[in-house]
């Protein structure tokens, strides 16, 4: 029964928005697949073309990793009905982080370079957040989920907030907390592949000049490095995370 | 000195789980609070610490009133009042010292608890008070790795860490089995006898009750029902404090 509903939807939806399976053809014989091969490797190892850029999108994801992280860590502890130090800053920030949240990352991208300009700084800037909303989200679930009975403990010795919640609660935390630090890393090396596009930095911005020239075989020759970059990146963070949790 | 008038705890929702509750206890007094679950007993411990709000009525530790007082008054008063958790409460992920240490967190500044920057005289009183039960060499050891006894004595020592003059312990032992239940009610009293630390034990265990306790408070529906020397309790007394027959789940003996 749902499932043949959603069988009709997805006939009048297609019907919609002008897709035709008989299209196919039409859509992958197009000339410009023959564009991207062969790739041309002497221009794609050149260090100015290629590796620079690429080296620029990690310290972007570097950098917006750890302030990104460093601010969610205090705002998730506010935002945690367990260990927020009264009930209007856990509104506030509650609130606040929702409207982050509801702000596409590229779209913060587009605000941040339309503010301070194009390039590398503006993309910080922007995972900065991205990290921030995504580190919040993860992070005060985990903590929601903390084991309150060491934080009563600290508080019946007379502790003050953040002394109790720093000494009860972050140490049960604190792996979950640097596994998803490297998590939001590797997305964020993805996500700063993307800002190029618009203009704030790394190797997102050498993909789309090669695209405005047509050159999609250098097109295609960095997209497979950022794909082997960020394999290997994954296979690490994945392997530290395995120890941590 | 601890002093309770008159006082009611009323939990949202209606249920009284107090009720005009009367009781004095001298400095250096061992009191064993006995009752079925849901008599009250954990209420009591922790509106004396205030950690549940009492109220009506007034309660007074050393001389200090406990209800109305503000956050920073309620630090000073938990400071000197050590508590003993049935669960134990203790942080898995981290070494027994810097559970121990969380007894200390009321006369650290902020920033340095904060930033795990214990003055040598803190860490020095965690372990002191970890040899005061016996397992200083496990100071450095992850929580998680000890045994549900050791566990326990390190709750005792985070307490101890506190140099407090009133020790509160929920049901202590109740997650332990017998042999190790009389180690813990064993060091519980030794503290009692060698610091002079005015101790209030919650237990379920009637046996336990009368082996370790000199006065007995029993609690039935929020209500103190018993209130007297250990010495002249009977089996009739603790009928009429359970309200039912006693049974062999109520003895530690026949449990183990």
């Amino acid at each position: 029964m749902a499932a043949g509903l959603v069988a009709a939807y997805t006939v009048v939806a297609a019907r919609t928005v002008g897709f035709d399976p008989s299209t196919f053809w039409q859509v992958w014989s197009n000339p410009l697949w023959e564009k991207f091969w062969p790739i041309p490797w002497d221009w794609v190892l050149d260090r100015h073309n290629v590796l620079d850029p690429l080296v620029e999108t990690f310290q972007i994801a570097i950098v917006s990793t750890l302030v990104g992280c460093g601010l969610a860590l205090p705002v998730s502890f506010a935002m945690s009905p367990l260990t927020s130090p009264n009930p209007v800053v856990l509104v506030v920030t509650r609130s606040v982080m929702n409207v982050v949240r509801a702000v596409p990352d590229l779209f913060w991208a587009k605000l941040l370079v339309t503010a301070v300009g194009i390039g590398a700084f503006a993309g910080s800037w922007a995972l900065s957040v991205f990290s921030l909303a995504v580190m919040v989200k993860l992070f005060s679930e985990t903590i929601d989920g903390a084991d309150p009975r060491p934080l009563e403990a600290a508080r019946a010795s007379g502790g003050r907030h953040v002394p109790a919640v720093r000494t009860g609660i972050l140490p049960t935390v604190l792996p979950e907390y640097v596994a998803y630090g490297l998590y939001v890393f590797e997305l964020n090396i993805r996500a700063s592949v993307v800002l190029g596009l618009v203009g704030a930095g790394g190797i997102g911005r050498v993909v789309e000049a090669q695209r405005q020239y047509f050159r999609f075989d250098r097109v295609l020759g960095v997209l497979v490095l950022v794909f082997v970059v960020v394999f290997v990146i994954e296979q690490v963070s994945v392997a530290i995370r395995k120890r941590l949790v | 000195m601890i002093e309770l008038r008159d006082v009611s705890v009323t939990y949202r929702g209606g249920v009284r789980a107090l009720r005009h509750v009367d009781l004095r206890i001298d400095d250096g007094e061992f009191v064993v609070v006995v009752g079925l679950s849901g008599a009250g007993k954990s209420t009591l411990l922790r509106a004396i610490n205030g950690l549940i709000p009492t109220s009506e009525g007034s309660i007074t530790v050393n001389g200090v009133e406990v209800v109305g007082a503000g956050p920073a008054e309620l630090r000073a008063v938990r400071s000197r009042i050590g508590m003993i958790f049935q669960t134990f409460n203790l942080v898995h992920r981290t070494t027994v010292v810097n559970n121990v240490l969380m007894g200390r967190l009321a006369g650290v500044p902020a920033w340095r608890s904060t930033l795990g920057l214990w003055p040598a005289e803190d860490r020095e009183a965690a372990m002191v008070a970890l040899e005061r039960v016996g397992i200083v060499e496990k100071a450095f050891v992850r929580a998680a790795d000890l045994s549900g006894g050791q566990q326990q004595r390190v709750g005792i020592a985070r307490a101890l860490a506190q140099e407090p003059s009133v020790m509160l312990a929920d049901e202590p032992v109740a997650a332990l089995d017998p042999v190790t239940s009389r180690q813990v009610m064993g060091d519980l009293q030794r503290i009692n006898r060698d610091l002079g630390i005015t101790t209030l034990v919650n237990l379920h265990y009637l046996d336990l009750a009368r082996e370790f306790g000199r006065r007995l408070v029993g609690l039935r529906e929020g209500e103190v029902v018993f209130d007297g020397d250990l010495a002249d309790v009977t089996d009739e007394t603790f009928r009429e404090i359970y309200g039912r027959a006693i049974t062999d789940d109520d003895l530690l003996a026949a449990d183990g």
